[in-house]
């Protein structure tokens, strides 16, 4: 195939093949997901500031709240079941871990490398655990970049907020999401 | 008006077959609209995943059947020296418009058909007999009763085996005009009849849009 040839066809994936997103969904869709994510993210909130107030390494990490998108959200997705939810946490904090641990005694080296490192192997791994989560990605990613508090914890982290946090938004979710009789979660397990 | 853009293969998928009932994006948004909650999928996404799932619900339709199982059992075939005349009877009473010819060894000699008997009286077809009726020689009647049936019969016929699949018998079909053909066992004796709107009622081609 001539070199233009490759070129135009691989500029018009440029342009995108579908048109239009999907369809907006109803107004009771969007107030089950407000209430979904408002209890789950609060019940996370309350349990931190109980158990682990004075400390950045608690309960409540930022990609919670992505997680909160997708389990309220678009609770269907198979990215929001609870393999993934679970599942893509904990895989991806380990591995944020694990980068910190091992690139974190090089400054310099460590800033420059480990995030990329962590967030790429986070995906590499749950792709292979088909545990594909995105807000795994920003857990492993906070490993990393976080702060004194969250690298001190070490394979704690793993454990809370990574593996805490998410059961917590899973519980929230079985109880909101099966509420109203247009919703069902989960679609699957494992 | 919805945008009938056309659309490229996506990206790493497998090219569907070309007869796939085709969806444009609004039939998809639209069930995705009757469907609560939100859907991560594109249309385009569905469109592939359906066009795939469709090939592969055909392949399973087809894949079940055999042609023992589709055979029309008990029929009474002709014999290579009976009259045309008897033939004829044979295939009336029956109301097939081919029957298979089996030798004294049992094996299928050959299949006798209507057209067999249409061209021995130098005709095309049933409108053109009508159409010559007045002109039909006597003589090339009485020739044609008293003929034998393995003077007219097309032989070798086309057999299917008992344990013939959908494409096999698909393929066999192709390889001849006719609408029925011989079902044989092992040792090539006639099992039964297999007709070929038999064949399609029972692949449903109809519901997968084939």
């Amino acid at each position: 195939m001539s070199l233009r040839r490759s070129c135009s066809r691989y500029f018009s994936k440029w342009r995108g093949t579908t048109r239009g997103s999907p369809p907006r969904v109803s107004s009771a869709e969007v107030l089950w997901s407000w209430v979904g994510a408002f209890v789950g993210i609060a019940l996370v909130t309350w349990l931190n500031t109980r158990w682990f107030s004075g400390t950045d390494a608690g309960l409540l990490i930022g990609s919670l709240g992505a997680s909160a998108v997708l389990v309220y959200g678009a609770a269907r997705s198979p990215l929001a079941q609870p393999r993934n939810l679970v599942g893509g946490h904990v895989l991806s904090a380990l591995v944020g871990v694990g980068c910190w641990q091992l690139l974190g005694h090089w400054p310099g080296v460590a800033e420059l490398l480990a995030p990329g490192l962590a967030v790429a192997s986070a995906i590499a791994l749950m792709h292979l655990t088909r545990t594909l989560h995105p807000p795994g990605g920003a857990t492993a990613l906070i490993a990393v970049i976080g702060s004194e508090d969250i690298h001190a914890a070490g394979l704690w982290y793993v454990l809370i907020p990574a593996g805490l946090g998410p059961t917590l938004l899973l519980g929230v979710a079985l109880v909101v999401n099966n509420l109203p009789a247009t919703r069902r979660y989960p679609e699957t397990w494992w | 008006m919805p945008d009938q853009r056309k659309t490229g293969p996506l990206p790493g998928a497998q090219q569907p077959p070309a007869d796939a009932f085709e969806l444009d994006d609004e039939d998809v948004l639209d069930a995705m609209r009757q469907i609560p909650g939100y859907l991560d999928i594109s249309t385009e996404d569905f469109r592939a995943i359906y066009r795939l799932a469709h090939a592969h619900a055909r392949q399973r339709l087809l894949r079940g059947l055999r042609a023992a199982e589709l055979m029309r059992t008990g029929i009474r075939p002709l014999a290579p020296d009976s009259s045309l005349h008897d033939a004829a009877e044979c295939l009336v009473q029956q109301g097939l418009k081919a029957l298979p010819v089996v030798a004294a060894d049992g094996s299928v000699a050959g299949m006798l058909t209507e057209n067999d008997f249409l061209g021995c009286l130098g005709v095309r077809s049933v409108l053109d007999l009508l159409l010559r009726l007045d002109a039909a020689a006597p003589a090339d009647v009485a020739r044609c009763r008293d003929a034998r049936v393995s003077a007219l019969m097309s032989a070798p016929a086309i057999c299917v085996a008992e344990q013939a699949r959908a494409p096999e018998m698909l393929r066999a079909f192709r390889r001849h005009a006719g609408r029925s053909m011989p079902v044989i066992d092992a040792d090539g004796r006639l099992r039964g009849l297999l007709l070929r709107k038999d064949l399609l009622h029972a692949a449903h081609l109809d519901d997968v849009g084939a």
